[in-house]
């Protein structure tokens, strides 16, 4: 998100008022009060060539006054309108959890639970085309951890730049990466890598520091914390945009790992109206997939009824719409199987960094 | 051996010791006479398991049940609102006490031993009627029990009302000689533990024995909750201790309704049930000299035009001596009784338990939202009366994940046991009950949801699966009348449930216009810094309907059941209406308020025509119905006449409606005919008659055994729930 992509504060709060003009323009022609939005499923994704990931089709919702359910959501639309004009007047800003409680005032308008409130705060952001940053809204989900040899400088409380390098200037938990990681807040200024791995569990990511592969390898390795948050993937974007360097995803092999690769590579289904400033269309599956469970003989679980529903919905999902995914998703429908990462200490600790991690990156062109 | 003989517990405390108090000795006699004794231990060590004490669980079970069932029967015998009062006391590892006691009429004295002491086995053919004595062998086998594993003797305490005192004595039996054994007899004022009131009559019943409390679905517990929903006259309460005396489980049930169950009348047998054999030995014992009188008066439903044409066919003149008809003739006549038009059997020999009182029973034991009962009209399979009653409860504290309960019970008693091998059962599991608002996965089956349904079948002859007498063996007859009421309380359930969610689709419109739609206006004009729009025109295009609300109440001062309804017009035009409401409209019930006056259309349905609702408007219509209690009135169905969609009201349906008043008008001339005629038989001829001849301007089957409307008949199905 470079800085000419966003907005005035002014723009910012005509864009909210467009959304309230749109009510108030039908009640005064005597028709209900209603608000138009992009589908969000994987039904209403395509792939953007222009921009190489994937972003909302063109399905629209309309969300009325006819039902008291749908009254409700426009009525804590405005009320969230007006909440974050009064920040943006104010200067000051706000956690989603925050809003939650905050909403608690509002009667009518206040929210039933935070997923609601959350999902508000998006649906204003695809309606309006603005960032939650523009709204002043934060998350409190919590950022990524990295280490390896880069080094970057962020501002800190009393708007001081910082530089920290991300391997000598940390402890054993590694960088933690803030919410906000543009150019304002997060300068990337130096490395010394070849790649950056981004694991999926903590586990596993303490393994590969504990055998040192950071720096035998040339890497940074980046914890995603399950489903990576929007300043995980973001900061990913920006590291393959400014430095060039690969990224491969190494997770568990099962759907919900696919999807988190997803997420990471083609856009995620709930972001897709970013799409652009967080998906990474030059990462890369390493594993564990469906064929490693086979090739190296992983000990692995049976699927569950809910991992079995999600690898069928995969299979129409259009992100995974390549023969490469396609194979891998039936392959693991036809073994019922999926495994963890650390399945692979059935051969010893240090199996994954002396053998597997080595030979896969090798399949990649990533040797070292 | 003998025991293939029907085993039936001849109420003994009604039949050696009356609720006067005074022993029929005479009648006694003549029973013990026909009755075939063997000896008691043999009998019951061959016969554990259907005597009920097969497992330890079930053994206190039975034992409590025959106590409760002896108190109940002898409390209605008597006249007296029944008190019961269980205890159990685990004493040591097995071992428990087992308390019982009663505010029944007591046994007298010299009665005591002959109920506590004798196994007695026979059949009562005569007697047709309906008890609830059909089950097990009474409180012998208690005693029997109690001895045989325990050792101990049965503590008796009987109060008559004309003694001063009360009859303290042990018991045990004499398995070889068929006797109880008395032993410390002795008098005393008896005095209740629980109040300190002295007791004018009752009885206690104190026994140890070799047996296990267990809690669940097959326990003493729910067999008193169940014993109790269909005695709503009865208070029961239940007590458990542990060995430590604290309190294990507790159940309290208070009676709901002062009425008592009518009593029952002994019928004559119906000739369709009879059996050849039996035929021939009623042939053989006849005083009668003629054919004709001898089926007139030893058969019900025989009217002489009747015998006379059964003479006919079976080809056997009418002057004939009973005692000299041979065996061919017999079976002539038995053929005979199968092809001449009967009339039903009476049916005062059955017990209903009507379903307002069902209604209170359920509510009783179980919090639910919803109830819709039914009591069919009494029905016969072959030559028995039988009759059938279903209460169905939804919602409330009932849990939904699971099946529905199915509460089981033949002549009141509950059938705890073997549910899936039960006529009862199955007759439920045939209802589609998807398209009634239950899940049924599959489409037949249990139904699963927040539910449970009651199914009584009264008959003077329950037919069983086995000598366990768990299970009502299959009948198609009984079948068929257990489907149709399930069908009717299905109706009810459904429309509940499309009331409710109407009703809850009708709030949310009502808060989205009034509450949430004006905030929406304001909070966006305050945004922009516009004018507020006028809301009126949104509110009509969102809502676009008329609704229809009505709320029951009870009105305390004046004691009456007040129905108001509230009608709103939402839509752009002006509408005009007739409103019509279903009324519990009874002998006992009238409309006493009703400033709208209007008129009755038919038996419990009222209308009103109401003046043009202009767009946007409402209006509001009372009524209050005397003659009912706080509670028996809580769901009311509401018809329209007029143009379009009432959202909360059914649209009348005119077809079924015209039905429905030919019926009451048929039964109408039928009730005319029988208040003119004194004898009941003449008078059922004439009815019969009198039908004929109106049959053939209303073109109505001219069986009237097939078709009187009774007065629970409903129409345009819309019954079950109208209470």
């Amino acid at each position: 998100m470079s800085d000419s992509t966003r907005k005035s504060r002014q723009q910012v709060v005509d864009s909210l008022h467009q959304v309230a003009a749109e009510m108030h323009n039908r009640m005064q022609r005597g028709d209900p009060p209603r608000m138009t939005l992009p589908v969000r499923s994987k039904s209403n994704i395509s792939f953007d060539n222009r921009l190489g990931v994937f972003k909302y089709g063109k399905s629209k919702t309309v969300r009325d006054a006819t039902k008291l359910g749908s009254a409700r959501q426009l009525l804590r639309t405005l009320h969230i309108t007006e909440f974050i004009e009064e920040m943006i007047d104010s200067g000051k800003s706000s956690t989603l959890r925050e809003m939650y409680y905050i909403s608690e005032g509002w009667g009518n308008g206040k929210f039933g639970s935070q997923n609601e409130s959350n999902n508000l705060a998006e649906d204003l952001e695809i309606v309006t085309k603005c960032l939650r940053e523009d709204f002043k809204l934060r998350p409190e989900e919590d950022g990524a951890r990295i280490i390896g040899n880069i080094t970057v400088e962020e501002r800190n409380r009393r708007g001081e730049w910082m530089t920290i390098n991300c391997r000598d200037d940390v402890g054993d938990s590694g960088y933690g990466v803030p919410y906000n990681v543009e150019e304002e807040k997060l300068r990337l200024v130096d490395e010394d890598i070849d790649f950056v791995m981004a694991i999926e569990t903590g586990g596993m990511f303490d393994r590969l520091i504990e055998n040192g592969f950071d720096e035998e390898s040339r890497c940074a390795l980046i914890h995603l914390k399950g489903q990576p948050a929007r300043s995980t993937r973001r900061i990913m974007r920006r590291i393959s945009d400014e430095w060039k360097k690969p990224i491969v995803v190494f997770t568990d092999c099962d759907p919900w790992s696919f999807r988190i690769f997803a997420s990471i590579a083609y856009g995620a289904i709930k972001t897709a109206h970013i799409s652009e400033y967080l998906a990474t269309k030059e990462a890369t599956y390493l594993g564990i997939t469906a064929d490693d469970i086979l090739a190296y003989d992983l000990p692995s679980d049976d699927l569950s009824k809910q991992d079995i529903n999600a690898l069928e919905a995969e299979l129409s999902d259009p992100r995974f719409n390549t023969g490469w995914w396609q194979e891998q998703i039936k392959l693991m429908q036809e073994l019922g199987k999926k495994a963890e990462q650390q399945s692979l200490a059935k051969y010893g600790l240090d199996f994954v960094t002396d053998t597997y991690l080595p030979e896969k990156l090798d399949g990649i062109g990533l040797g070292y | 051996m003998r025991v293939r003989a029907t085993i039936s517990r001849p109420r003994s405390i009604r039949e050696l010791g009356g609720p006067d108090g005074v022993i029929r000795m005479n009648e006694a006699e003549e029973i013990s006479s026909k009755q075939k004794q063997i000896s008691v231990s043999e009998f019951f060590e061959k016969n554990k398991h259907f005597l009920g004490f097969d497992t330890l669980p079930r053994a206190v079970i039975t034992a409590v049940k025959e106590s409760v069932d002896n108190s109940l029967d002898a409390c209605e015998e008597a006249r007296i609102l029944p008190d019961i009062r269980v205890e159990i006391r685990r004493t040591k590892g097995d071992e428990l006490e087992l308390i019982t006691q009663d505010n029944g009429p007591g046994i007298p004295r010299d009665a005591i031993e002959n109920v506590f002491g004798k196994f007695l086995l026979g059949s009562r053919f005569h007697a047709i009627r309906q008890t609830r004595g059909q089950q097990g062998i009474g409180i012998t086998g208690v005693v029997m029990y109690s001895q045989l594993t325990t050792g101990s003797k049965t503590h008796v305490v009987s109060k008559i009302k004309s003694d001063s005192s009360a009859v303290y004595v042990d018991l045990g039996v004499d398995t070889k000689k068929n006797k109880a054994i008395k032993s410390g007899e002795r008098r005393d004022i008896w005095i209740d533990d629980k109040t300190g009131n002295e007791i004018s009559h009752g009885l206690r019943i104190r026994t140890q024995m070799k047996a296990k409390y267990q809690r669940g679905r097959k326990s003493v517990y729910q067999y008193l909750r169940m014993t109790s929903i269909v005695n709503p006259h009865a208070s029961i309460s239940l007590v458990v201790y542990d060995k430590e005396g604290s309190v294990v489980e507790e159940g309290s049930w208070i009676r709901t309704s002062n009425k008592l169950p009518r009593v029952v009348e002994e019928i004559k047998p119906h000739p369709h049930g009879i059996q050849l054999g039996t035929l021939q030995r009623m042939l053989r014992e006849a005083n009668d000299r003629r054919m004709t009188s001898f089926l007139k008066h030893n058969f019900s439903g025989v009217s002489p035009r009747a015998a006379k044409e059964i003479l006919a066919i079976a080809e056997v003149e009418e002057g004939r001596t009973p005692k000299r008809i041979k065996a061919d003739e017999a079976k002539m006549i038995i053929a005979a009784f199968q092809t001449v038009k009967l009339l039903k059997p009476p049916m005062d020999c059955l017990s209903p338990i009507e379903d307002l009182l069902i209604k209170k029973g359920l509510s009783k034991a179980i919090d639910s939202r919803f109830a819709s009962t039914v009591t069919r009209s009494p029905s016969v399979s072959q030559g028995n009366p039988f009759q059938i009653e279903v209460g169905l409860v939804f919602g409330g504290d009932l849990t939904s994940d699971g099946p529905i309960e199915i509460l089981r019970f033949a002549n009141r008693v509950p059938l705890m046991y073997q549910q899936g091998g039960c006529l009862l059962t199955k007759a439920l599991e045939a209802v589609n009950w998807k398209s009634y608002g239950l899940e049924q996965p599959g489409g037949s089956g249990i139904p699963k949801g927040p539910a449970a349904v009651l199914i009584h079948l009264a008959s003077t002859n329950v037919q069983f699966t086995s000598e366990a007498k768990e299970a009502v063996s299959y009948n198609e007859e009984v079948f068929d009348e257990i489907r149709k009421a399930m069908l009717e309380v299905g109706r009810g359930l459904k429309n509940h449930l499309k009331k409710s969610s109407q009703r809850k689709k009708a709030k949310e419109k009502f808060e989205l216009v009034n509450i949430i739609l004006p905030e929406i206006s304001k909070k966006s004009s305050e945004l922009l810094g516009r004018e507020e729009p006028d809301l009126a025109p949104v509110i009509t295009q969102i809502m676009n309907a008329v609704f229809l609300e009505e709320v029951l109440s009870w009105d305390k001062e004046r004691r009456l059941s007040m129905c108001t309804i509230t009608i709103h017009n939402y839509t752009a035009r002006a509408r005009a209406y007739t409103i019509l409401a279903k009324w519990p409209e009874s002998s006992g019930t009238s409309m006493e308020f009703n400033p709208r006056g209007g008129r009755k259309e038919a038996r419990g349905l009222w209308a009103w025509r109401l003046d043009t609702l202009d767009p946007g408007t409402s209006t509001v219509l009372e009524f209050g119905i005397s003659g009912l209690t706080k509670g028996d009135w809580n769901e009311a169905d509401i018809f329209f006449r007029g143009n379009g969609e009432i959202i909360g009201a059914t649209k009348m349906d005119e077809a079924l409606l015209d039905e429905q008043r030919k019926a009451e008008a048929l039964e109408a001339a039928v009730e005319e005919v029988r208040s003119k005629d004194v004898s009941s038989h003449t008078n059922e001829m004439r009815a019969e008659q009198s039908v004929s001849d109106l049959s053939t301007e209303s073109s109505v089957s001219s069986d009237v055994t097939e078709f009187v409307p009774s007065a629970d008949t409903d129409w345009f199905g819309m019954e079950g729930d109208d209470q």
